[in-house]
């Protein structure tokens, strides 16, 4: 088990899990973009944002994976199953707390429910367990995490 | 206005949209037909449709009223002033232009109200109603707006000074009450694949402000000076609309399944972009210097067609792709009874043999501007000229895809011939491979059946086949696309043939026989302006200007065509606004002017 193969994992993982999420938004399973819900924090230009968005993104998919290292180190295991098993617990936080209440918490141009959104443009919040952006959001979301740290847990087990 | 069972008159519509998508409202200021987010996609507001089931975005008066439109100078933002006993609004009505500095809607329709004189109350409901009314449509309210969404597709409704607005049966609705001087904005904020985006009312205004200023500086490129200016800049601006900004490509038109005659089952879906279409195209953004949209449109024409070159497909979507398959939509009424209602378009499976001819001059048209063409395209190009030369001699639907057996239609083989002359013409000129010592034989043997097989001596002109001995409207073409002098005894007889036999007052049928359909159908409009184009190539320029300005009378109120007119009651039949109309009456406008500045300099 190394940090490294964490590393590597986080950086396919992320990858895994943005497409998946983007490939599930093109099909039309849900309406949820990362990229740009995190890039509009820092811009309102659409462009920009998205650019923005997905730097922020891949960063954190890298942080995320050395978190999930230390918790391999705390308990001398790493696998791609318990890897998945972490990847529910990082849905649970994404979808539950980071992006649902956090991030409206924070983002200057985010609708919450008490906002009166009369003079700002705002992104439509998340909403519970994000499912303003469409019911199957949570289920993707949870797919893609269980991806996500399925690559992460085998990478770190193999690469060391 | 009156509605037929809930039906407006298809005059009665007037279009704004943004370059991706497109909206029709009636003069009683309900939005009757939008599609999102673009102009192919499923429609949120179908009441065109079907009166009941397919959702509108109402605004009107509660009393009784009069209602007076125009378009507000040179541009596509729309002015529906309500005239009542208790006083005068007017409705704004238009899509506004994405916000490029700040993030902006998706897509955003927005509806100023403004009250000019006494207190008149207006009702307003906001019917969503997803993918044709076969989605599943959500409502909400969150954050002090509503929510209506359904899958992939949201849409927020933002209220200003117009109430809150009450939720019943899948409807929205308020009402409006404004003192003289006050103003209301209602607007439409949509949605697709992403978060939506959530206009404050202040930064609607202001893009508003932005689109009133765009369109009008477009317009002014127009370089057509002549007698029928504000019809050419209207033109100028329907095709802007229908043109799809993100490739370039024109939908024909912005609607699908108004009927081609009422209660009939000619009803076809019009959003896509035939390649027959590219000539007219060009020849028009060409002729009015819009020299950026003709050479956006030509690399989409040429990157469209890459995946079946060198046969080319009769229609494809405006990404380019080609699935356009046809199917029912049993669910929905139809206009007026008219059904079925269709989306996708069979035509694409057809064999239409004149729209190598159609391409071959576009790219012939492109190259005289640019000067020269890239070696790849060159190669392509040459490669369409073999096909042609290999294949004239099929049988195919012809150029109004008619769903009968196929034959020999003259117009398609004239139209095979312009092909290889262009060919040959971009080939003496270095543009493309030469081969042209074959094209040209090939051209010859053509022009022989055209002259021989497709002509009627007893009748002086050409006919619709070998063994359809009858007219056609398409045939006048000839005399647009240089298959032969159109001041020659062959062209000026067809034309003539034609007056005689096709038209009916202004307007003139595509032909008189049997197509394989059911049903009866309206004079075609795109042939009435043929038709001026014609006398105007003929040297009849007194005929040209006397049949112009009949036609420009026959525009709605807003200066709007549709594709066919009944020629009894002047209604307005098929799909809305059609661009083949508006491509039409341009390029006769301008071969007007062009055979008086021949004339003046001779």
């Amino acid at each position: 088990m190394t940090i490294w193969g964490a590393l590597a994992g986080g950086a396919v993982g992320t990858i895994v899990l943005t497409s998946g999420l983007r490939i599930a938004q093109e099909l039309g399973w849900t309406r949820m973009d990362i990229p740009l819900l995190l890039g509009t924090a820092f811009t309102d230009r659409r462009g920009r944002a998205s650019v923005i968005g997905y730097a922020i993104h891949f960063t954190n998919g890298l942080l995320f994976a050395l978190a999930y290292y230390a918790v391999f180190r705390a308990v001398s295991h790493a696998g791609w199953l318990f890897g998945a098993a972490l990847g529910v617990v990082h849905a649970g936080l994404a979808g539950g707390a980071l992006i649902t209440v956090l991030l409206p918490a924070v983002h200057p141009r985010m609708g919450t429910p008490w906002s009166d959104a009369e003079e700002t443009p705002l992104l439509e919040a998340p909403g519970f367990l994000l499912m303003n952006y469409g019911r199957r959001t949570v289920v993707w979301t949870l797919l893609a995490h269980v991806a996500y740290g399925a690559i992460v847990g085998g990478f770190a087990a193999q690469l060391g | 206005m009156e509605r037929v069972d809930g039906y407006a008159p298809i005059r009665d519509y007037a279009l704004v949209g943004d370059g991706r998508t497109a909206a029709l409202i009636a003069r009683d200021g309900s939005v009757d037909w939008f599609c999102l987010p673009n102009v192919d996609s499923p429609s949120i507001f179908a009441r065109m449709l079907d009166a009941d089931r397919g959702g509108a975005f109402r605004l009107e008066p509660t009393v009784r009223f009069q209602a007076e439109r125009r378009y507000q100078d040179s541009s596509n933002v729309l002015e529906t002033t309500f005239t009542t006993a208790q006083g005068r609004v007017r409705v704004t009505d238009a899509m506004t232009l994405t916000d490029i500095k700040r993030i902006s809607p998706m897509r955003e329709l927005v509806r100023k109200v403004e009250a000019l004189s006494g207190t008149v109350p207006l009702n307003w409901s906001f019917e969503p109603r997803f993918r044709f009314g076969q989605g599943e449509t959500q409502i909400e309210r969150r954050a002090g707006r509503w929510f209506a969404h359904c899958g992939s597709d949201a849409v927020v409704l933002g209220l200003a000074n117009a109430g809150e607005g009450e939720h019943r049966n899948g409807s929205i609705g308020g009402r409006i009450e404004l003192e003289p001087g006050g103003q209301a904005l209602l607007s439409l904020a949509a949605a697709h694949n992403e978060p939506a985006v959530i206009p404050g009312p202040e930064d609607s205004r202001r893009r508003l402000e932005r689109t009133e200023r765009f369109w009008p500086q477009w317009a002014s490129r127009v370089e057509y000076d002549g007698r029928w200016r504000d019809a050419v800049v209207r033109s100028a601006l329907v095709l802007k609309l229908l043109t799809f900004a993100p490739s370039g490509a024109i939908v024909a038109a912005p609607t699908t399944s108004l009927p081609e005659w009422i209660g009939g089952g000619r009803n076809w879906d019009y959003r896509f972009t035939w390649l027959r279409d590219a000539s007219w195209t060009l020849d028009a953004m060409l002729r009015l210097g819009y020299h950026d949209e003709a050479h956006a449109f030509f690399w989409w024409l040429m990157h469209a067609s890459r995946l079946t070159q060198p046969r080319l497909q009769i229609l494809y979507r405006t990404d380019g792709s080609v699935h356009t398959e046809e199917r029912d939509l049993d669910e929905l009424h139809g206009y007026r009874g008219s059904s079925p209602v269709r989306v996708g378009n069979g035509a694409r499976d057809q064999v239409q043999l004149d729209l190598y001819g159609a391409v071959l001059e576009a790219i012939w048209l492109y190259a005289q501007e640019v000067g020269r063409l890239d070696g790849d395209t060159g190669k392509e190009v040459g490669r369409i000229a073999d096909y042609v030369s290999d294949h004239w001699r099929d049988t195919d639907n012809g150029i109004w895809e008619v769903r009968d057996e196929r034959t020999h239609y003259t117009q398609s083989k004239a139209l095979c011939w312009v092909a290889l002359d262009r060919a040959c013409s971009l080939a003496e000129a270095g543009m493309i491979p030469d081969r042209s010592a074959r094209w040209r034989s090939e051209a010859d043997e053509l022009q022989r059946f055209v002259d021989v097989e497709g002509w009627d001596d007893e009748r002086n002109t050409y006919v619709r086949a070998p063994d359809l001995r009858e007219l056609d409207a398409s045939l006048l073409t000839l005399a647009l696309l240089g298959y032969h002098d159109p001041q020659g005894e062959r062209i000026r007889g067809t034309v003539a043939a034609i007056e005689r036999e096709l038209s009916e007052g202004p307007y003139v049928y595509r032909y008189r026989g049997d197509d394989g359909l059911s049903g009866e159908e309206g004079a075609f409009l795109t042939c009435s302006f043929w038709l001026v184009d014609a006398y105007a190539r003929c040297g009849r320029l007194d005929d040209a200007n006397r049949l112009m300005e009949q036609l420009v009378e026959v525009g709605n109120d807003v200066g709007l065509y549709s594709e066919e007119i009944d020629p009894r009651s002047g209604d307005f039949l098929g799909n809305f606004p059609q661009g083949l109309t508006h491509l039409a009456l341009i390029n006769a406008a301008v071969s007007i002017a062009d055979a008086e500045a021949e004339r003046r300099s001779a």
